[in-house]
């Protein structure tokens, strides 16, 4: 079981505040998750078991020619505010 | 306090944008200065379901700086997501290299004002994409994500730098490689090529690491200089009064003068790394590799032995003259020009460089143009003036950037090589000073000098010196 301390350092580095009812919530479902990837571990990855997919020159490389995407505007309605043509997001403060 | 004392180390981390027409990993362009988030697509703004795939030419331009930095190149290595938060991420990660970067273990040779010179180790480099960018205002952050994607490549030295002098004369050499490689532009001012400082200071003799600052984002070779120097003694001065130094980053004030705290490092960064998944190992095969090297534009140390052989230049000379890529351009052209390298190389390095620092003016903005140059010296070399008046004349084409020409029309600085003209000259001063004359004819030569000297100032120094000198004998010992 995941401890307390465990599941607040994992919300503060996702920036979430949690409340005591949430904590309890996610140690045990937090504990689920690992224990599916502690499953996964016992899968046979060694070097040999494990080739990755090595594609040839030409398939993994683009050349460098530019072409703009034709709608920006449609990536920007996808924002909950938008200012200047920018992005708004609230003021960021410097996390320390 | 006592400096001398202590010896601090420095390590320097720069981020130089490559020059290629689209992003890193989508076909958006390459380019500064367009309106905010019009150069954006679904891949680089994060959008889900979107992929990645990697840009031939910006891997090309990342070997090229391995080769010119004399790097080992992996065949294979592996792009890595640098997982953290931040508004100017849309991703919600970077893609970068972690593990295995592409190039490792280089260095650079740079020439210290001493006369030595220092070699500095490169650790490693690796490909990376850049973040958006964020305006802090009042009522909220705004992102722009233009730059999100755009090709980079971050060069880690060791810590082999000893003082500020060392660090700056690394990044210009480094500036100077990049440049001629046609790797990356080098504009400092727009961020394309950004460098951040690790220092620390111990006791000389002493092997152990001091606790090391980062100073970030400093944005010309001057202020690093200043933003090392300033450290170190504020290092320096926190120990000698029983202070502990702190881990933290910091950046530079440039109106203050001082190094600021942004942010104390508690922790260590937990930016959970882990290979990209939606890429492949990045795969440089030794036949691509030597397409490469056999491409790869002229390097600044090439184009130093050049020069020596070319135009005869002495190392120094050379060296300065290579020091950018831009002003060994303007040489070049002088010279092809005018024909003349020793002189070429003399103007350009004592008045034309001379008159630059002066003014704090980069050779990108001189006001005296490289045919204009050439023009002036074919004048001396013609005996049209002479050398001294040329510096007159110069000194009004760098104020005004009118040509040389116009400038001696103007001010009729002609140079007089008219033996009847001078002659004329010469006799008025002999008759106009017969102590010395008689004392010339009584075996006391050495006048000779004053009788030149004054006909010179006579003509104001336009008389054409050989002529002149050889008038002045010849009508004294008549
Ligand atoms: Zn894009």
């Amino acid at each position: 079981m995941l401890s307390r301390e465990e599941v607040l350092k994992i919300a503060k580095l996702a920036r979430l505040t949690l409340t005591e009812d949430e904590i309890a919530f996610y140690q045990k479902q937090l504990t689920r998750v690992l224990g599916h990837i502690q499953d996964l571990n016992q899968v046979q990855t060694s070097k040999e078991a494990f080739v990755q997919h090595v594609p040839n020159d030409a398939e993994s490389f683009r050349e460098d020619r530019a072409a703009p995407f034709a709608n920006p505007e449609g990536l920007m309605r996808n924002a909950p505010a938008v200012e200047n043509d920018s992005f708004l997001l609230p003021t960021i403060v410097e996390h320390s | 306090m006592s400096l001398e004392k202590y010896e601090s180390v420095i390590g320097l981390e720069v981020h130089a944008q490559l020059m290629t027409q689209s992003k890193m990993f989508c076909r958006c362009p390459n380019q500064f200065g367009s309106s905010p988030n019009t150069n954006v697509c679904p891949v680089c703004t994060g959008q889900p379901g979107s992929l990645p795939v990697i840009n031939k030419k910006a891997i090309e331009l990342g070997v090229r700086a391995a080769v010119a930095l004399s790097c080992e190149i992996h065949p294979e290595s592996v792009f890595a997501r640098k997982n953290y938060f931040y508004p100017d991420l849309p991703k919600g990660y970077q893609i970068s290299q972690y593990e295995r970067p592409y190039s490792t273990q280089g260095h650079i040779v740079v020439r210290l004002k001493s006369g030595d010179e220092k070699r500095i180790g490169i650790t490693r480099i690796h490909f990376e994409e850049d973040a958006g960018k964020s305006n802090h205002e009042s009522y909220g952050t705004l992102v722009n994500l233009n730059r999100a994607g755009v090709p980079l490549i971050e060069i880690v030295s060791e810590p082999d730098m000893r003082n500020a002098h060392e660090a700056g004369q690394y990044l210009r050499a480094l500036h100077s490689i990049l440049r001629y490689a046609d790797i990356c532009d080098g504009n400092m001012e727009e961020g394309n090529f950004r460098c951040d400082a690790n220092i620390s200071v111990r006791l000389r003799g002493t092997e152990k690491f001091g606790t090391k600052v980062e100073l970030k984002n400093i944005n010309s070779f001057k202020f690093v200089e200043k933003a090392i120097e300033y450290e170190i003694q504020r290092q320096v001065f926190a120990i000698e009064s029983g202070e502990k130094i702190i881990q933290q980053t910091r950046s530079w004030n440039s109106g203050k003068n001082v190094t600021e705290v942004m942010r104390e490092k508690e922790q260590a960064h937990d930016y959970r790394y882990f290979p990209e998944p939606d890429l492949p190992k990045l795969m440089i095969s030794s036949k691509w590799f030597e397409q490469i090297k056999k491409e790869m534009p002229e390097l600044p140390k090439e184009a130093c032995e050049r020069f020596k052989k070319a135009f005869e230049l002495s190392d120094y000379d050379a060296s300065v003259l290579t020091s950018s890529k831009e002003l060994a351009k303007y040489f070049e052209a002088v010279v092809a020009h005018c024909k003349n390298g020793k002189a070429s190389a003399n103007w350009v390095m004592n008045e034309l460089l001379g008159r630059l620092n002066a003014a704090g003016r980069e050779i990108g903005d001189t006001p005296v143009s490289e045919t204009q140059l050439a023009a002036l010296i074919k004048k001396i070399d013609s005996g049209e003036i002479s050398g001294k008046i040329a510096k007159t004349v110069f000194e009004e084409m760098f104020a005004t950037s009118k040509d040389a020409s116009s400038i001696i029309k103007d001010k009729g600085l002609v140079q007089i090589s008219d033996p009847a003209a001078l002659e004329s000259v010469v006799r008025k001063i002999i008759e106009g000073n017969p102590s010395q004359f008689a004392e010339y004819k009584a075996g006391k030569v050495k006048l000779l000098g004053f009788f030149v000297g004054q006909a010179m100032k006579e003509t104001k120094g336009q008389a054409n010196p050989a002529l002149l000198n050889e008038l002045v004998k010849k009508l004294l010992d008549s």
